[in-house]
């Protein structure tokens, strides 16, 4: 055993397992306050979307995919002035949560668009000849429709703020990866790194299983009938 | 009454433009079931989705009960739609919600209270035959009682209009047939007018009082189906009518007759009568009797021997049966 292994503890691994989930939590949440929105407003003004609008749809698009296009090892040391600028500080766990969520939200805003295409669109037809407007069809036919979906993609998104989170600890913040990229790496300890591995395996197979448990419980085509095989197999395989 | 005049639709895609609807008008009176037939591609669904404009005319308008939708603005015309249900082919019903969810939609749309759309549901599950039903997901639910429900919401907000988009297509004959009679007693008993979009002859048999023709964009042809399937004078009609005897009467040589036969003289062995009077033998190329409305209704085609022919016509005259001369 290491002396950092000692000198850590029970404690010490504690506070990296909360600090990453923290971090991850309040980034994901921050990332889908931002995302879900635009991902509404990326599928219903897509051309062939409930309101087609090419110009606004392509200028959204373009920005997301800027975003989504720079590796985060990157986004990070270059949001580091700007972390500064909006969080004061460019170090810390607020600093991450910033640089994580500057991260994210473009990520989730794909994620919402793709879920929100899936909803039929025979569904959304049926509706506007009830004489619902744009508000209603999103708010009563395409979240609800999609909600499944919708935690699926979620799901897959926590994930990937949780491997993000490990990333950042190089940088800045605290969490599994700070522990055992600035502390354990440079002194050799590699029992302290690969209790990090494992305890961020655990915490990535938790989120997921709760997930997909959650997606299932909702997901109301899955009820019964020959659609019951072919719906949590859908499920399945996207995760 | 919905009145289409003019209606032109075109689609630009990247390479050029496709023409769904050319110049179409037509009239649907209050109170019947008005068909439009045609071959699939020929712009049904196009022309059904321009009289509640979720598809918009490229030139022409359109009239519901004097008013011109093409012409208002959005938020009156989704006051309007309230007043034009529809159903589809894919029933299109909300998968996450229970069939008493999915009747309330349209309801909650309308902002009715939470307590009175539930009573509305109850009531329309009952009408369409599914009280049982109410608390079943779609996807528990089989083919024709998803359209039922579909029929039921469709009717929730009490419109005045009912189009259906192919609904039948999707279901087998039997289950065809009851949805069919349930959108019967919807026209008779609540007095709503039906549109009904199929490429089904038999669709437009059971329930329809007039029907349009509609060929690659254009109305072929129109009238009451009884006058329209007695004497189809476009091709499309006649290909959609009566294919087989298209096809029979394209073979062989000789004189041919199409007889058409309607209410009593349907009842009677004119053929018998005719080879006993008039002594010529005839041979039958092709023989169909259905009942349209309650009334029996057939169509024949016999071929003639060459002398026998002014006999023939003069003893069907006689009979009041009416005939044409085929090729």
């Amino acid at each position: 055993m290491s002396r950092l292994f000692v000198q850590l503890g029970a404690e010490g691994f504690l506070l990296g397992v909360l600090e990453t989930l923290y971090m991850t939590v309040i980034s994901t949440a921050v990332a889908y306050l931002i995302g879900l929105p635009v991902g509404v407003l990326l599928c219903i003004t897509d051309k062939d979307g409930l309101r087609p609008m090419p110009w606004l749809n392509r200028v959204v698009g373009f920005f997301v995919n800027i975003l989504r296009s720079i590796p985060f090892i990157i986004l990070i040391v270059a949001l580091i002035p700007v972390a500064r600028a909006v969080v004061g500080t460019s170090i810390g766990n607020g600093a991450m949560i910033f640089m994580l969520t500057v991260a994210a939200a473009p990520y989730v805003a794909r994620m919402v668009e793709s879920s929100l295409k899936e909803v039929d669109r025979g569904v959304v037809e049926a509706a506007r000849s009830m004489g619902a407007g744009t508000f209603a069809i999103i708010r009563k036919v395409y979240l609800p429709e999609a909600k499944p979906s919708l935690i699926v993609g979620a799901v897959i998104s926590t994930v990937t703020v949780l491997g993000y989170s490990a990333m950042a600890g190089t940088i800045a913040g605290g969490g599994l990866g700070a522990i055992a990229v600035t502390q354990a790496r440079p002194s050799g300890a590699e029992d302290v790194i690969w209790l990090c591995v494992v305890l961020i395996v655990i915490i990535v197979q938790v989120i997921q299983e709760l997930g997909t448990l959650l997606a299932r419980k909702t997901d109301r085509r899955l009820r019964s009938g020959p659609k019951r095989a072919s719906g949590s197999k859908k499920i399945q395989n996207k995760i | 009454m919905i009145e289409l005049k003019h209606i032109t639709k075109e689609y630009s895609s990247g390479e050029g433009r496709t023409l769904a609807l050319d110049d179409v008008s037509l009239t649907v009176r209050d109170g019947e079931i008005f068909g439009i037939i045609g071959l699939s591609g020929a712009g049904k669904s196009t022309l059904v989705r321009c009289i509640n404009l979720l598809e918009r005319p490229t030139h022409g308008q359109v009239f519901i009960d004097g008013e011109e939708l093409t012409a208002i603005g959005r938020k009156r015309l989704l006051l309007l739609r309230r007043n034009i249900g529809m159903i589809f082919q894919s029933f299109n019903l909300l998968e996450q919600r229970t069939a008493e969810g999915n009747i309330r939609f349209p309801l909650e749309i309308a902002g009715v209270k939470r307590r009175a759309a539930e009573a509305r549901a109850r009531e329309l599950l009952e009408l369409v035959g599914l009280s049982e039903k109410a608390e079943s997901y779609p996807s528990q639910l089989s083919g024709g009682q998803k359209q039922r429900v579909a029929i039921a919401r469709a009717l929730a907000t009490g419109p005045k209009y009912l189009l259906c988009d192919e609904a039948t297509s999707a279901l087998d004959p039997a289950t065809t047939d009851s949805i069919l009679q349930l959108l019967r007693r919807i026209n008779r008993e609540l007095g709503v007018t039906i549109v009904v979009i199929t490429h089904e002859m038999r669709v437009v048999e059971r329930v329809c009082d007039r029907v349009a023709v509609l060929d690659s964009s254009k109305i072929a042809e129109e009238g009451e189906v009884s006058e329209v399937f007695s004497f189809p004078q476009s091709e499309i009609a006649k290909q959609l009518i009566i294919p087989e005897l298209i096809r029979s009467a394209e073979g062989g040589g000789g004189k041919k007759l199409r007889l058409v036969f309607r209410g009593e003289s349907a009842d009677r062995p004119i053929i018998s009568k005719l080879a006993i009077e008039c002594g010529v033998a005839v041979d039958i190329l092709y023989a169909d009797t259905k009942r349209i409305d309650g009334k029996a209704f057939g169509h024949m085609v016999i071929s003639l021997p060459e002398d026998g022919e002014e006999k023939v016509k003069k003893f069907l005259e006689g009979q009041k049966v009416s005939f044409k001369e085929e090729i």
